[in-house]
């Protein structure tokens, strides 16, 4: 597996950093297809590994994570779907002021819904600047 | 990017076929509701940058160098987004229609865009998500409406806005 615990990688405007050997931190905005392909790839990676190492759970921190466009929400689609086909859990963070957080990933968890946790969080610094 | 100003309170953005052209329109209109409140000026980033993804993957150049413009018109009240584009095929173009006829009437565009995410879930081969204009519904809180004046295809979405 290409990511490393505490070294980030930086593909286009998106920044990708394993905090953790099951905890994934996203940041910055995900939009050309060049960087959906690249992230596509290490998570499929990262799936391989959470599969192999037997953990029960991913963290999936996109609190910085601005903005996506609607091709790359399909990556958290295929990502919830590997979780609950290999019987690992989900738990995404997001940032409650950001629209399409509350408003996506609650769809996302209603597919499958045993498969994933949210954990809603006020933004760092309590606004966002309106 | 090139842009010009075709009344009072809308701006146009011309888009170039390729992704950086997805880029400049994000960056403008991020700049045209900057005086709107967050939610809005989130919605209307994403919202024309939705449809500038659509007007370059999909729309045809002509004799101009860009395939289509986005204009934003905001108001007191209101922001409304216009993108216009060349299509290839009648169908193509029916298509769109019928999608947005499709969001337009339903009383439940979440129903709509779980729908197309549960496809997605069930089918992770399926080649095109097809989630921008539910996304633009849906997210953004846009409503969408659309004309075909061969070969143009216009795409229209508005909503309310706060300024700050």
């Amino acid at each position: 597996m290409q990511l490393r615990v505490r070294r980030p990688i930086d593909i286009d405007s998106l920044r990708v950093e394993l905090m953790a050997p099951a905890e994934l931190r996203l940041a910055g905005s995900l939009v050309a297809d060049s960087a959906q392909n690249e992230i596509g790839r290490h998570l499929g990676e990262l799936h391989a590994h959470m599969v192999e190492k037997k953990f029960s759970s991913l963290t999936v921190d996109v609190r910085g994570l601005a903005f996506v466009n609607s091709s790359a929400l399909r990556i958290f689609v295929d990502l919830v779907s590997r979780a609950q086909g290999a019987g690992y859990r989900l738990i995404f963070d997001l940032d409650s002021s950001i629209t399409w957080h509350r408003l996506s990933f609650s769809v996302l968890k209603s597919l499958a819904p045993d498969s994933v946790q949210i954990r809603n969080h006020a933004p760092a610094g309590g606004g966002r600047g309106s | 990017m090139s842009r010009v100003d075709t009344a009072d309170t809308e701006r146009t953005c011309k888009v170039m076929p390729e992704h950086r052209g997805i880029e400049e329109v994000r960056r403008f209109a991020e700049l045209a509701v900057s005086y709107c409140d967050a939610e809005c000026r989130e919605a209307t980033a994403m919202v024309a940058t939705e449809l500038a993804e659509n007007i370059v993957k999909y729309g045809t150049k002509g004799a101009s160098p860009f395939v289509g413009t986005v204009s934003i018109a905001a108001k007191a009240d209101m922001v409304r987004i216009t993108a216009r584009n060349e299509v290839a095929s009648a169908r193509d173009a029916l298509s769109v229609k019928q999608a947005i006829g499709q969001i337009s009437a339903t009383n439940d565009v979440m129903a709509l865009y779980r729908s197309r995410l549960a496809k997605l879930f069930s089918s992770p081969s399926l080649p095109r998500a097809q989630l921008g204009l539910l996304r633009a519904a849906f997210e953004g809180g846009f409503r969408l409406s659309c004309s075909y004046d061969p070969p143009t295809l216009s795409i229209v979405a508005e909503r309310g806005c706060k300024t700050l």
